[in-house]
């Protein structure tokens, strides 16, 4: 009974699907000068990505510009930074027991 | 139908800035596209957006085209890959679609009783709009478009399996909505 009405179903959907394949979509419309109204989307895309080119061009410099001075400025801070406060420390240790060590005191 | 050679130094032309072998090329290829667009737009405006996104990807993956395969292949896969993206955009919205209409009786195509084939598809893309995009994409492509299953996971990059799958899916979802005894 329940096989029955699912073949039922089945003829059915069939039914449908070869009714809808005979329906050929109309696309005349959209057809007609297709590619005029498709080529001015495209000039219109390709000027927008021509204007990022030139942006990109122009911002370059600027960009040149800050990655010297970054450049420059984190080579300026690493040469007058102070030595590191550990070695330091154990480099004047070690002085004292070396005194210490000679003199005998 | 253009022959492939044809097709081939068109390309070359249209990536060397040639914008009237690119014009051409649309001028062949654009009945197959918007044939096969419409099955998945709902108006002509829907299906203009779908025609210009679909030639719009070629011109831009132009340079992409190897030529191992027909221009018309490559394009037919762009095709579907463009549908594809609209269903999946448009798939939330449609859920809460009426079926009223799906209360239409079907009559065998072969006797000419019964509703039309206008109205017939009408009531198949109001239950299909319920369907999940890829189940809506394989059926179409399956059974309005006629296709093998090979041809259909060509053109979706999925396995054969998985386009079995999603047809035998569809398939049960739209007795059921057609049937009327969507327990959803």
């Amino acid at each position: 009974m329940n096989d029955k009405r699912h073949d039922r179903r089945d003829v059915e959907l069939d039914r449908y699907f070869a009714l809808a394949r005979q329906a050929s979509p109309d696309i005349s419309g959209v057809e007609r000068n297709f590619e005029t109204r498709l080529m001015a989307r495209i000039r219109e895309w390709r000027a927008e990505q021509d204007s990022w080119y030139a942006w990109a061009w122009r911002l370059a410099p600027i960009f040149l510009v800050l990655t010297i001075l970054l450049s420059g400025w984190s080579l300026f801070y690493s040469q007058v930074r102070p030595a590191d406060p550990v070695a330091t420390l154990a480099s004047g240790t070690q002085e004292v027991a070396l005194l210490t060590n000679l003199t005998g005191d | 139908m253009a022959v492939p050679d044809e097709d081939a130094d068109l390309v070359r032309s249209a990536i060397g800035g040639d914008d009237d072998a690119f014009t051409e090329l649309v001028r062949r290829h654009k009945g197959t596209v918007l044939r096969s667009a419409a099955r998945f737009a709902r108006n002509p405006a829907e299906l203009e957006d779908l025609g210009q996104e679909t030639f719009l990807r070629v011109y831009r993956d132009l340079r992409s085209f190897r030529g191992e395969a027909p221009f018309g292949h490559w394009l037919s896969r762009i095709t579907v890959h463009v549908c594809y993206d609209a269903l999946r955009k448009r798939h939330r919205e449609e859920k809460d679609v009426s079926l009223e209409v799906l209360a239409a009786p079907v009559a065998d195509p072969s006797t000419g009783n019964g509703p039309s084939a206008q109205l017939a598809r009408m009531i198949l893309d109001q239950a299909m709009s319920r369907l999940k995009p890829e189940d809506r994409l394989v059926i179409t492509l399956f059974e309005l478009e006629d296709r093998s299953v090979r041809e259909v996971a060509e053109l979706t990059g999925w396995s054969e399996t998985r386009v079995k799958v999603r047809a035998f899916r569809a398939r049960q979802a739209l007795k059921r909505y057609i049937g009327g005894d969507d327990e959803r």
